[in-house]
């Protein structure tokens, strides 16, 4: 009699720890998977410090990631569809973060070598994040597009939540704007932070 | 659950039909109980390996900290399958434990899912899962598991969408479509169990005729053996 009341209740507080976990779970993996990145603070031009030239005869889009974030193997797979979707009409940017305190080869991620999978994609080591700074990135995954002209036309994210590759509305604004379908586009951003106010104030020091 | 049985007109075969269909079909249970218990502890294992390995920290510029999948794999999976791993120790075989472990396999598939980044592949899991759920012969048990998985659809559908389909605005019947694949499945597993306890049923059947008539020969014999006794004692 006493050992089925000792089952009852282990298997009752069994069932408590069943239901709380996936109440739990479900709460915890919401909130990770839809809390955007911060946005950049992006010019609206093309900075002129920045060491990349931008192309004149087509569009360019600057991609910035950070090599550990495993959020952005998501970004890097829409990158592959929008360059794809847009062909020659579209230079392309990967621009990897890399602290130069860190071991060499810290860089040597599987995230990279997705980057450099990318068509026609130029994949460019931003040491200590000084790209990041010029363009106003703060998240792994900022993307942005410029025309011709140099002018932002799409600044934000190209996937629809942390780590999850898929149609969305990033993506498309951006396929859309090369394709001359509309003119300028915005969106979050998912993904590790590139920089932070801690970083900053390191660098400012 | 009960089946029709095989009749036989003879109230005491199909007493012990019905005896021997129960006593096949709760060793059975009990056995995939238990093949459960190694199942979940082994998606559990290969959960926490896969989070390390695709996700072990997240970073901020180059601070890392252990990255919410690991803790999500090794607490989220461990209480999922807490339950059905001590309801099929203490009470294995029952229909209770049966469906608590139904529920949770198709939660480990959702995690699984989550953990690979809504991979299409893992998806595959939730179907492997249900045939191995049909192995139980017992069919309001997938019906468990399909209202899980539909439940779990409809309720990211609600509240983020992006998630499951990949949209932010999909129609509101999207997880119907997705449920309806699921169901596909479900009519010939649910078809394969009531097969199978059909042919345990026969068999059941064909076992009580055959001790029935072994004890019929046996009381044959017995009486055989007494009259030929009372004959030599007579003659003697």
């Amino acid at each position: 009699m006493k050992r089925r009341t000792a089952v009852t209740a282990v298997l009752t507080l069994a069932a408590l720890i069943w239901a709380g976990t996936v109440g739990a779970m479900y709460q915890s993996i919401r909130r990770f998977e839809t809390t955007a990145g911060r946005g950049a603070e992006a010019p609206a031009a093309w900075p002129a410090s920045s060491r990349i030239v931008p192309a004149r005869d087509r569009w360019t889009l600057v991609m910035l990631i950070h090599p550990h974030c495993s959020c952005s193997r998501a970004s890097l797979q829409e990158l592959e569809r929008i360059v794809e979707m847009s062909g020659p009409s579209l230079e392309t940017y990967v621009l990897v973060y890399r602290p130069s305190e860190f071991r060499a080869g810290w860089e040597n991620t599987d995230v990279v070598d997705a980057a450099s999978r990318v068509q026609r994609a130029h994949v460019v080591m931003d040491t200590n994040g000084q790209e990041a700074r010029r363009f106003g990135a703060f998240t792994s995954g900022q993307t942005f597009l410029f025309d011709r002209d140099g002018r932002r036309r799409f600044s934000g994210g190209i996937t629809s939540l942390r780590g999850h590759a898929g149609v969305n509305r990033g993506s498309m604004d951006v396929v859309d704007i090369v394709r001359s379908k509309v003119p300028q586009g915005a969106h979050p951003v998912f993904g590790c932070a590139i920089r932070t106010s801690a970083t900053e104030s390191e660098q400012r020091r | 659950m009960s089946d029709a049985i095989v009749t036989n007109n003879d109230p005491a075969i199909d007493a012990r039909t019905a005896e021997l269909r129960d006593e096949h079909l709760r060793n059975r249970r009990v056995r995939i109980d238990r093949m459960f218990c190694w199942l979940f502890l082994v998606q559990w294992i290969a959960g926490i390996i896969g989070a390390l390995t695709v996700s072990p920290y997240a970073w901020e510029g180059k601070v890392h900290t252990v990255h919410l999948h690991v803790w999500v794999a090794v607490f989220g999976g461990a209480g999922i399958i807490i339950l059905p791993i001590l309801l099929a120790i203490f009470r294995p075989g029952t229909t209770l434990t049966r469906h608590v472990i139904a529920a949770s396999q198709m939660l480990s598939s959702a995690l699984l899912i989550h953990l690979t980044g809504g991979r299409i592949e893992t998806h595959f899991h939730v179907f492997g899962s249900l045939a191995f759920l049909a192995f139980y012969l017992d069919w309001p048990v997938l019906i468990t598991a399909t209202v899980v998985v539909a439940a779990d659809h409809f309720l990211r559908g609600l509240f983020w969408p992006e998630s499951v389909y990949g949209v932010a605005n999909p129609e509101w019947w999207r997880f119907l479509e997705h449920a309806g694949w699921v169901a596909f499945e479900d009519v010939f597993l649910i078809w394969s169990c009531i097969m199978g306890q059909r042919e345990i049923a026969a068999s059941a059947a064909r076992q009580a005729q055959v001790e029935q008539l072994s004890e019929m020969e046996q009381l044959k014999s017995a009486a055989l053996e007494m009259a030929m006794a009372e004959m030599q004692s007579a003659s003697a």
